[in-house]
């Protein structure tokens, strides 16, 4: 087992990430460099052009917040001109701006423009580089998780982050399966299992049937703009009102270092009263006074209480969608076996009750909210790479949303509805609408609106070559295809002459495949770099230590000399400092801070040579 | 050529020896299950008998997708296998939707039952038909209260379409019936009030158009009585008492003619003909005031009765003269 390549999975949060992997049969999570489980999913670039990853970028989030990105998550895979961006760009405390041909979003950062996949894929890189440190060899497979209810742009934008990362990416999952996963691995059970995940940006719910190891997914549902950061939003709202009122009209959102605070005391507060039913939030010297004023401060009490009202149409949407998705698999509350909560969000009182109430029994507490999806994404990547007799794990996935075409009229024509389990394909004809029309446009799209301007284009193309008659009475039939890995094919043939164009649907991540290449490259070069700096670092450090042994060598000699003379006496004090700096850099493996000292320690040794020398000199005589 | 005996299926050497990791039995099972794509039922591409229910069609598609998901052979070399994997994978989830619908399963089993089990399943559907008729005749003769509710409702729907379809005599006595049985039924009783109605009318019409044809061909006698009989029938039909009126002074019964266009005028007093009736009538017993009266009462509502209008000149002149 342990010569195969570890594999790896990866919950790419909103808010925070998490790596696992499966190890001797177990699963279990990888914690990071500094022995944290989760890190956080925020990627900043310091004052002095370093960048940050996790709780380093966290940490200076508020001194430094235009060029600290988190919740990138809530961006990938979106159109610049969507709604959900344009209700971003208003929160966001760091820039946004449209890509190359207007169609997705970019971020700026330390002046230069990051596509969000590559931001992502800082965060991932950070996750295999923390697995790497813990099996202390090279990973690349990994499998990683998204929400049920991302669709195809937003997987393939995921998917691109990985590559960027360096990773293989084995599948994408969703997150609620991939609980499922975790929660019912090794148990030999079968029972119907409702996924309840409603984590930092999204909320997702998914009905599974287990069926020993075999598990498959009957129904998902979900919104992907409803999660933990809407709830803290609520509170920022609620204290940067009530603030402008005590302050004559101070508005705190103005002030990015402001919100950035307000943003973690809301968060924390929030936090707190899981457990605590009212706590205060205390923010001092928030902003200026103004012209010579005094700084303000925020000191509120908030109540639990006072929580769920702000929150409580939050909640209800949760418990809407859930219904609509139960219905949507014929499944009634009561005939669920086991709920299972995910993502920290449902650690709050308010969302338990809700669940408990709907469902009519108490949600399932042998599962780590914030862990578990992780641990199922590892299960996978495992089955993936290394299946196990007797741990053997099946997945059968659905389509999130509907599939299909644009037909007369613009609408949108459903050939592979929603929740059909994958691999699958399907087969419709179309026929033409005008005489003699010779070619037709296919565009591929999903979504759930019946008008196609409202769905998300997957891609198009164009059949032609189609034998001139009257309208309708060509047939067109068109195939769609998805794999097991979820890609999606599409073909379309006139029946009569056999004449077929088809397209395999890959690029919406809005990263072009020359930007992808040119991403990939610079990736290279930095690897390049990187190793070059390791081959300088491990030159200079052993050149050096050669020069610290000489000068070691020569100690015994040097303290001789000094006795018999008054001059120098310093010299061996200021070879202790030089020394103890080198060592430091070795270390730290600080090439440049190694080669600084490089010239210190030559002359050291030349001065001990020198008084090595003198010493001999007179006692020679 | 490899033939596989259970099945009969031919395999093909280059496709066996394919250079792929999978062991030769594994092969031919991918083989033969693509084979039998759209050969077989759905149940049969299952490894289920006809017709087996929804869970156990559950438990075997979950077996299967075991054998035939390509993941369960990830990381290795599948060849043209995968695409095979994935049809067949493809078939076992259509059966499984098909299958664990239950309208489209009861209907897809209709469709492919096996002769000696579609003989079967009609026979049990027409047993079964025959057995709710009898249940509920059974029922209906055993339980007064049942009987009574299953005939009130076979009469009124009976009478309902009767008088839909204008046969208003069959209505109002089927009506009349279930009116008799639940009398505290509003619907009924106001049906069955018009459809009475309404056949009283239809059969006194019957009867007035028979006198007229009786009274052309001058049997007077007979007119008579068919207008008597009308104007029994539907004491409103005011033209039948008019015409009786005429024929019985015709035949000088004064008696019976007075009668006749009394009757006449209560049943349409705004009617001239009715008046005209009683003024001739009225004029025959001698009593002109009256009869110069009831005329040009007559007259007034029709000014076209020619009779009236003679009559009452002479009337008129009889004073003058």
């Amino acid at each position: 087992m342990n010569d195969l390549e570890p594999a790896i999975g990866i919950d790419l949060g909103t808010t925070n990430s998490v790596v696992a992997t499966v190890r001797d049969g177990i699963p279990r999570v990888i914690p990071n460099r500094s022995g944290q489980t989760l890190t956080p999913s925020i990627v900043a670039v310091a004052k002095n052009g370093k960048k940050l990853v996790g709780a380093l970028a966290k940490r200076q989030a508020i001194t430094n917040a235009e060029n600290t990105v988190f919740a990138a998550k809530r961006l990938i895979g979106r159109r610049w001109a969507s709604k959900e961006v344009d209700d971003a760009r208003h929160v966001l405390p760091y820039p946004l701006v449209s890509g190359p041909d207007g169609n997705d979003v970019r971020v700026e950062l330390a002046g230069r423009v990051f596509a969000i996949p590559e931001i992502s894929a800082m965060v991932l890189a950070e996750l295999k580089a923390d697995a790497e440190a813990w099996f202390g060899r090279p990973v690349n497979k990994a499998v990683v998780t998204v929400p049920a209810y991302f669709n195809d742009g937003q997987r393939h934008a995921t998917k691109d982050a990985g590559r960027i990362a360096g990773l293989e990416v084995l599948r994408i999952i969703n997150e609620p399966t991939s609980a499922a996963l975790a929660y019912g691995f090794g148990k030999q059970m079968e029972r119907k299992v409702v996924v309840f995940d409603l984590g930092g940006g999204t909320f997702d719910i998914s009905i599974l049937d287990i069926g020993k190891s075999v598990y498959d997914v009957v129904a998902v549902g979900g919104d992907t703009y409803l999660g933990g950061e809407d709830f803290d939003r609520r509170v920022i709202d609620w204290l940067t009102f009530s603030f402008a009122k005590d302050n004559g009209g101070v508005d705190l959102r103005e002030d990015k270092m402001a919100l950035q605070r307000l943003k973690d005391g809301s968060e924390r507060a929030k936090i707190e009263l899981s457990g605590l039913t009212s706590t205060a939030i205390h923010l001092p010297f928030l902003v200026g006074g103004g012209e010579g004023k005094p700084a303000l401060h925020l000191d509120r009490q908030l109540t639990r209480e006072k929580l769920e009202e702000l929150t409580r149409d939050l909640v209800d949407r949760c418990i809407a969608v859930a219904e609509r998705t139960l219905k949507d698999a014929g499944v009634r509350p009561a005939q669920v076996g086991e709920v299972i909560l995910v993502g920290g969000m449902t650690r709050m009182p308010r969302v338990q009750k809700a669940v408990k109430d709907f469902f009519g029994r108490e949600p399932c507490r042998g599962v780590h909210p914030e862990e578990v999806v992780a641990l199922g994404a590892a299960i996978q990547a495992h089955a993936l790479t290394a299946p196990q007799p007797g741990l053997e794990v099946l997945l059968l996935d659905v389509t999130p949303q509907n599939l299909g075409i644009m037909v007369v009229g613009g609408y949108f024509q459903t050939i592979i509805p929603r929740n059909t389990t994958v691999p699958t394909s399907e087969t419709h004809l179309f026929t033409t609408v005008q005489d003699n029309q010779t070619s037709v446009r296919i565009a591929v799209l999903q979504g759930a609106s019946e008008r196609a301007v409202d769905n998300e284009l997957l891609g198009e193309f164009v059949l032609d070559g189609i034998r001139p008659a009257r309208r309708g009475e060509v047939e067109i039939e068109v195939t769609f295809d998805i794999s097991a890995d979820g890609i999606v094919g599409v073909s379309a043939r006139d029946v009569v002459t056999g004449q077929q164009q088809s397209i395999t649907v890959t690029a919406t991540s809005g990263l072009t495949e020359e930007e992808m290449k040119r991403i990939l490259d610079e990736r290279v070069d930095e690897l390049l770099e990187k190793k070059q700096t390791t081959q300088e670092f491990d030159l200079r450090r052993e050149r050096m230590s050669a020069t610290m042994a000489e000068i070691e060598g020569l100690r015994p000699a040097v303290s001789e000399a000094l006795e018999r003379t008054r001059f120098g006496k310093d010299a061996v004090q200021k070879a202790e400092a030089v020394l103890s700096r080198v060592r430091q850099a070795i270390e730290a493996r600080d090439t440049s801070a190694l080669g600084e000292q490089e010239e210190s320690l030559e002359r050291t040794l030349q001065l001990f040579k020198g008084l090595a020398g003198a010493g001999r000199g007179p006692g020679a005589r | 050529m490899s033939v596989d005996r259970d099945s009969g299926v031919v395999f093909d050497p280059a496709e066996l020896s394919e250079d792929v990791d999978l062991d030769l039995e594994r092969r031919k099972e991918i083989l033969r299950a693509e084979s039998l794509i759209g050969k077989t039922t759905h149940w049969e591409t299952l490894g289920l008998p006809w017709n087996a229910p929804a869970a156990a069609v559950k438990a075997a598609y979950l077996e299967a997708a075991k054998v035939f998901h390509p993941d369960r052979y990830a990381g290795k070399r599948l060849g043209s296998y995968r695409a095979r994997l994935e049809k067949v994978f493809r078939s076992l989830t259509e059966a499984r939707e098909v299958l664990s619908d239950e309208a489209r399963r009861s209907a897809y089993a209709r469709s492919t039952a096996p002769p000696t089990e579609f003989a079967k399943m009609e026979a049990r559907r027409l047993e079964d038909e025959r057995r709710v008729t009898e249940r509920r005749a059974r029922l209906a003769r055993s339980n007064p209260l049942v009987a009574r509710a299953a005939r009130l409702g076979e009469l009124a729907t009976r009478g309902k379409l009767a008088f839909e379809a204008g046969n208003y005599g069959q209505a109002a006595n089927d009506l009349l019936l279930a009116q008799s049985i639940d009398p505290s039924n509003a619907e009924i009783s106001v049906l069955a009030a018009e459809a009475k109605r309404r056949s009283s009318a239809q059969r006194a019409s019957e009867l007035y158009e028979k006198a007229l044809a009786a009274e052309a061909m001058g049997s007077l006698p007979a007119a008579l009585e068919g207008f008597r009989s009308a104007l029994e029938a539907d004491p409103r039909h005011a033209r039948a008492a008019a015409a009786g009126a005429r024929a019985a002074l015709a035949l000088g019964d004064r008696a019976g003619a007075r009668e006749l266009a009394q009757a006449g005028v209560r049943a349409a007093p705004g009617m001239g003909l009715v008046h005209e009736a009683l003024g001739l009538v009225l004029d025959a017993e001698g009593d002109k005031k009256e009869a110069r009266r009831a005329l040009e009462r007559a007259l007034e509502l029709d000014p076209k009765l020619e009779l009236a209008k003679d009559r009452l000149r002479k009337l008129r002149w009889g004073i003058l003269g």
